[in-house]
């Protein structure tokens, strides 16, 4: 017997459809699935017909390729952003990133000075996986003394590859990349794609700095949290209004492609410039934040952390221009530039301080400073001793003892030894 | 003779005198005995020309030459043939896909992904391909790297396992959750992969391996993405068909290898029934205390024994009675340990080794110890019920064995039917595996959701297929609900979902209950209850049992899924009374029932629709069985689309075998009973993967046992019908499958209908009891046996006039 047959037969004896079910020319699966009493009773989506020359129209974009859409704008560079100059991007020679693992190696500093390229796509979704599309790119240049945005919107599913080589031919023109929280979220979702599409992934081999990693150093304990809206309006000043939240894009494209809706994406794009925006902005006010850290509530003591290797200097001028706020270990960090520096003054005051306190820490430094600097083996032994139990101290005061005989005459009576009080 | 004071014999001598020691001693309690005969080993060489080192690695671990079928399974591989390995445990299996896998990942750097239905397992073969990896790199050649890839990797070692594994150790639930809709970021991974291996095959059977079988189907379209096209190689423990459930997995041909090269001793297998101790209600002693006589005597033999317990709880009370004997002196190493789920994996691991080590004498089990973890071999088994397989019954018993040594097993039943049933059909165990494991890959449910996440992993094309149903309707039902769209001749996922977290591979529909305590204040899950059986278990008022610890249901939350209980020391527990009405909404096909020269009725299977209600609920107290209340249900309906096979009496043949109605509704709601039982044996399933019903096809009415334990019919609105008020008395008895739309049990019971009927009636006509009993026809009622037809005899007739035999021979009434 038929599938067609029996269910007909079926449905004379089935209870009566309710008024949403679908009308009687349904397919035979989705009455099938009703039966079984898990067939969504899912309204029917109204299907509009997605107009391209329309939206292209109403967003003031060219059409590229049928299914592809490329808004292009010039923004005067001189126009402040919030409080801020987005200044060129020359601005990354005054950050501190040269720790590995931040900039994807390598070259950073070589290829960085020309053509760096701000990104910040828009997604179907934040769940991830393969059926995770980025249907726009937005891409933010200095370009003369000008900013050039070029948005590329996918407005057909099957034009997806031909807006991955638009989009990788942009990127082959660029020396590195600017991203906020790129590395977690926009490279690896673009890398399926162009994986999907049967394409070599041009994100692979470009330097890409993501300033969350740097906003989060400097502020993760000092705000509530550090999403891009929040980064913009504490340090540029700027306050979005109408602003289309990220979490609604999916919802926007999904609208289009379904209905031909055309209003939401129209907000999207506008979020998305947004975005580039202060990601452009962010670079040299994160400059400043780094360079001054107090001045806009930053953690001092992670942001000198961050310059210790390529600028100690730097990071030195930041925790003694801070020394009142510091914690122990900003002090300890402090101490050890003063150290690395010869000031050996300045080090041992800040143990001999730290030390009065009760920091274990400090007498261990206080001890190894007066033992190899101050040849003061005494004091370094009577410290030492005030160290926690451990075979650490046993073996330096060993040590230390076999010193002290060698120095003393034989017979020379040993010194008492109290313990290290800490009064004065 | 005394035991004590005499040294342990010669572990040979020692099996068989205590297998001489029960059969004299407990004659009347063993009702089979048999001996599998040694076997020499088949041996061949290793295969010429493997990868370097090797030969070298494989002789260093103690293997200069392989069995046979390790052999017969790596030129199947190589020659990129997908195979099966169904040998018994421990003849080697993992070496059947090891060879092969190591030998690619030598020789042309190919990787193989290896699944196993647990992550315990997945650890242990870690641990042994760690060694001899070692034993590679020793032997000059370069290491392997395999690692395992579960829930419990971290996210930082996770890239590593996808770029740098060359064997990656996972899970179905994490290759159809984690791998597959990620696989471009395994892009490098799925370009390499030559082999997909499959251990334990026998599990993936039912609504699990209905899924799995999608799951592969999902898995072979992206290695077909990725250009490779990678050969399967499964093992199985003997089930009845090992290559037909291979190629229902992956979709394609699979040579199977069913005789092992591996040396065996000489194998004895005991069946033990517990002596009657209550004819009447047949009622038998406890199996409990006889395992743990038989493990006394073992163990003071000098012999190595396991015992297997059904539960956890089992298997400490076991664990305690034999302490008590063997471990009453602290100061000694313990001889006893117990071993199962729920202890850290250290402690496992340190009583894995003291097994290995032989440091211990006797160990109780669960499952835990059934599958692949290596613990030594032993001397004798000991199995407290079987354990509901056949094939996981032989599973247990290789765990006695050492090579070429005699052993010996022993299964002591239980008074569950399907214990005592197989405890008097040694064949059961001796002749060809009996058991099918059954999938249906094509259940609509289930495969409608794997299209869904195959849409979401890469866009469907026109033309390509997914499956036995037709894909475009499906993709444009997807579209429908707004989760597709087609453009140009490619169906492109465009939900902002993830569909892969919302299919649950152990079941067919989602939402499953769980069972949270919240004794004191507190609120912690103790148990998850299937969806289709939670109205029968978890209702207001239901005394919920979780290892013999009462627990009593204070409040539902059906739509969210939750059942809210605390402890309780009830003194009775509660039995759901359930009114079921089933539909006939179409009839497949149809035949005479029975192969006998009478043919009394008409066995058909097809679809039916089924409405469950559930009125109330019985109290019942404790040793006693007194009802001692009621209780009522709020729930709504329960309805059911699915398959069923039915059986129908001849009226006229009926009518004269069993003139009084009310008998023959006893007799159905008996045989009904005990081809549930026996059905659930013959298809591998679990008792509630099936139901059970009797009525007349039309719906007019149906049967159930009453508050006063009797059959009575009940028309659709519940209320009482008079069988005599029934025009046309011709009573259905229907076995259904319990998922909606039937996830294929129904189709195999119906084209064994006569096997069926059968092993049904040789179960009640073999019972001990006089009148019927839970081990037969279900309960019945004091004073039922002195009737002069009892509830079996009545049974005995219908089932005999199913199968078409002279249904009135005096056999039949007085079961021998």
């Amino acid at each position: 017997m038929g599938f067609e047959e029996r269910l007909r037969r079926i449905r004379g004896q089935a209870p009566d459809p309710t008024p949403a079910a679908p009308a009687a020319d349904r397919p035979a699966l989705a009455e099938r699935l009703r039966r079984v009493g898990v067939g969504r009773t899912a309204d029917r989506i109204p299907v509009g017909m997605p107009d391209e020359g329309a939206l292209a129209n109403a967003l003031g974009a060219e059409s590229l390729a049928p299914g592809v859409l490329r808004l292009e704008r010039r923004l005067s560079n001189d126009r402040r952003y919030g409080r801020v100059l987005p200044a060129g991007m020359t601005a990354w020679g005054e950050l501190p990133w040269g720790e590995a693992g931040q900039n994807g190696g390598g070259g950073l500093e070589a290829r960085a000075a020309g053509a760096w390229l701000c990104l910040d796509t828009e997604t179907s979704g934040l769940a991830g996986g393969t059926g995770t599309w980025a249907f726009l790119t937005g891409l933010l240049r200095a370009d003369g003394g000008e900013w050039l945005l070029r948005q590329y919107l996918l407005t057909r599913l099957d034009a997806e590859p031909v807006y991955l080589d638009l989009i990788a031919a942009e990127l082959t023109r660029t020396a590195a990349l600017l991203t906020y929280n790129g590395r977690a979220f926009d490279a690896p979702l673009l890398a399926t794609r162009f994986r999907l599409a049967g394409r070599a992934d041009p994100l692979d081999d470009l330097p890409h700095l993501d300033l969350l990693g740097p906003t989060r150093r400097a502020f993760a304990r000092r705000w509530p949290d550090c999403r891009l809206v929040t980064a913009e309006s504490r340090l540029l000043g700027f306050q979005r209004s109408g602003d289309l939240p990220g979490a609604a894009a999916p919802a926007a494209w999904l609208g289009w492609l379904r209905r031909g809706e055309t209003a939401q994406l129209a907000a999207v794009l506008r979020h998305n410039r947004d975005d580039l925006l202060s990601l452009a902005g962010l670079l040299p006010a994160l400059a400043g934040v780094y360079r001054d850290p107090a001045a806009h509530g930053a953690d001092c003591r992670l942001v000198a952390a961050a310059w210790q290797r390529r600028d100690p200097a730097c990071a030195l001028r930041i925790l003694a221009a801070n020394r009142q706020d510091l914690d122990a270990s900003g002090l300890h960090d402090l101490a050890r530039l003063y150290r690395r520096a010869g000031d050996w003054v300045q080090a041992s005051g800040i143990w001999e301080a730290l030390a009065a306190r009760g920091d274990a820490n400090a007498r261990a430094a206080l001890a190894r400073y007066c033992e190899h600097h101050r040849g003061d083996l005494t004091r370094a032994l009577l410290l030492t001793q005030s160290l926690p139990a451990g075979p650490e101290r046993e073996r330096r005061q060993a040590r230390l003892r076999i010193k002290l005989d060698r120095e003393r005459p034989a017979g020379q009576i040993e010194l008492a030894i109290e313990p290290y009080s800490t009064g004065t | 003779m005394p035991d004590s004071g005499r040294l342990p014999a010669a572990p040979d001598q020692a099996v068989i005198r205590l297998q001489e020691r029960l059969t004299t001693r407990y004659q009347a309690r063993i009702s089979g005995a048999l001996v599998r005969p040694a076997t020499p080993a088949a041996w061949l060489d290793l295969p010429p020309e493997l990868a370097p080192g090797l030969a070298a690695a494989l002789i260093a671990r103690g293997v200069p030459r392989l069995y046979a079928h390790q052999r017969e399974a790596f030129d199947l591989a190589r020659a990129g043939r997908h195979l099966v390995v169904a040998t018994p445990t421990a003849s080697g299996k993992t070496l059947c896909y090891n060879l092969p896998v190591l030998d690619a990942v030598l020789r042309d750097g190919r990787k193989a992904l290896y699944l196993f239905p647990t992550k315990a397992l997945a650890q242990d073969q870690v641990a042994e391909l760690t060694e001899l990896g070692r034993a590679l790199t020793a032997a000059g050649g370069t290491g392997i790297r395999a690692y395992t890839f579960d829930g419990d990797t971290p996210g930082d070692a996770r890239k590593a396992v996808r770029t740098r594994g060359d064997l990656v150790l996972s899970n179905p639930d994490m290759l159809h959750q984690a791998i597959l809709p990620h696989h471009t970021k395994w892009a490098q991974f799925f370009e390499g992969l030559a082999f997909v291996v499959v251990d334990e095959l026998h599990s993936y059977r039912g609504v699990f391996g209905s899924h799995v079988a999608n799951v592969f189907r999902r898995l072979r379209r992206i290695c077909r993405f990725y250009g490779v096209s990678p050969t399967f190689i499964f093992t199985s423990a003997t089930i009845a068909n090992p290559a037909e459930l291979a190629q229902r997995l992956c979709g394609e041909p699979v040579a199977a290898i069913t005789r092992s090269g591996a040396p065996q001793g000489e194998r004895s297998l005991l069946l033990w029934n517990p002596p009657v101790i209550n004819p009447d209600l047949g009622i038998r002693a406890s199996a409990r205390s006889q395992t743990t006589r038989i493990a006394r005597m073992a163990v003071k033999s000098g012999l190595k024994t396991i015992v297997f317990a059904r539960s956890r709880l089992m298997v400490e009370v076991i664990t305690k009675y034999l302490k008590d004997v063997f471990d009453k002196d602290p100061r000694r190493p313990p001889r006893v340990l117990a071993y199962r789920g729920g202890y850290l994996p250290s402690d496992r691991r340190a009583a894995e080794q003291a097994l290995r080590a032989g440091r211990v004498d006797l160990v109780v089990s669960t499952s835990a110890l059934e599958l692949g973890v290596d613990i030594g071999a032993l001397d004798v088994a000991i199995l407290n019920g079987y354990p509901g397989t056949i094939a996981a019954t032989w599973q247990r018993l290789g765990r006695a064995g050492r090579r070429l040594r005699p052993s010996l097993g022993v299964l002591v039943a239980t008074s569950d039917p399907l214990d005592q049933y197989l405890v008097r059909h040694p064949e059961f165990f001796f002749d060809a595996s009996p058991e099918h494991a059954r999938i249906h890959p094509d259940q609509l449910l289930i495969l409608l959701e794997h299209v869904r996440c195959a849409a979401f992993e890469l866009p469907f094309r026109d033309g390509d297929q997914f499956g036995a149903e037709d894909l475009p309707e499906m993709l444009s039902y997807l579209r429908d609900e707004g989760v597709l769209q087609r453009q140009g001749d490619q169906w492109f996922w465009v939900a902002d979902s993830y569909p892969a977290n919302a299919v649950s591979l152990r079941s067919v529909a989602e939402g499953n209950f769980v069972v949270i305590d919240t004794t004191g204040g507190a609120a912690t899950i103790i148990a998850e209850v299937d969806w289709s059986s939670a109205p029968g278990t978890i209702y207001v008022g239901a005394i919920y049992m979780i290892q013999s610890q009462p627990y009593q249901v204070e409040r539902l939350d059906w739509p969210g899924r939750k059942a809210f209980v605390t402890r309780t020391r009830a003194d009775y527990y509660t039995d759901a009374i359930d009114y079921t009405r089933l539909k006939i909404l179409d009839r497949f096909e149809g035949r005479a029932s029975g192969a006998g020269a009478a043919p009394g009725g008409v066995v058909a299977q097809g679809e039916v629709h089924l409405v469950r209600r559930y009125p109330g609920y019985k109290k019942i107290r404790y040793y006693s069985h007194d009802n001692i209340g009621y209780g009522n249900i709020d729930l709504p309906d329960q309805e059911l689309h699915t398959t069923a096979v039915w059986w129908q009496a001849q009226p006229a043949a009926l009518e004269a075998l069993l003139p009084d109605r009310q008998q023959a509704i006893e007799g159905f709601l008996g045989a009904a009973y005990a081809l549930h039982h026996v059905a659930a044996l013959r298809s591998m399933a679990e008792l509630h993967d099936l139901g059970r019903a009797v009525g007349d096809g039309q719906g007019t009415w149906f049967a159930v046992t009453g508050n006063d334990g009797r059959g009575h019919l009940r028309g659709p609105d519940n209320a009482l019908v008079e069988e005599t008020a029934v025009a046309r008395f011709e009573p259905t008895l229907f076995l259904y499958d319990n998922y909606p739309g039937g996830v294929g049990l129904s189709a195999p019971l119906y084209d064994a209908a006569e096997t069926l009927v059968r092993d049904a009636r040789e179960l009640v006509a073999g019972c001990g009891c006089s009148g019927g009993c839970p081990a037969c026809v279900g309960p019945v009622l004091p004073g039922d046996a002195e009737r002069a037809i009892t509830p079996r005899a009545a049974t005995l007739r219908v089932l005999g006039l199913l199968e078409g035999s002279c249904a009135t021979d005096a056999a039949a009434d007085h079961g021998v």
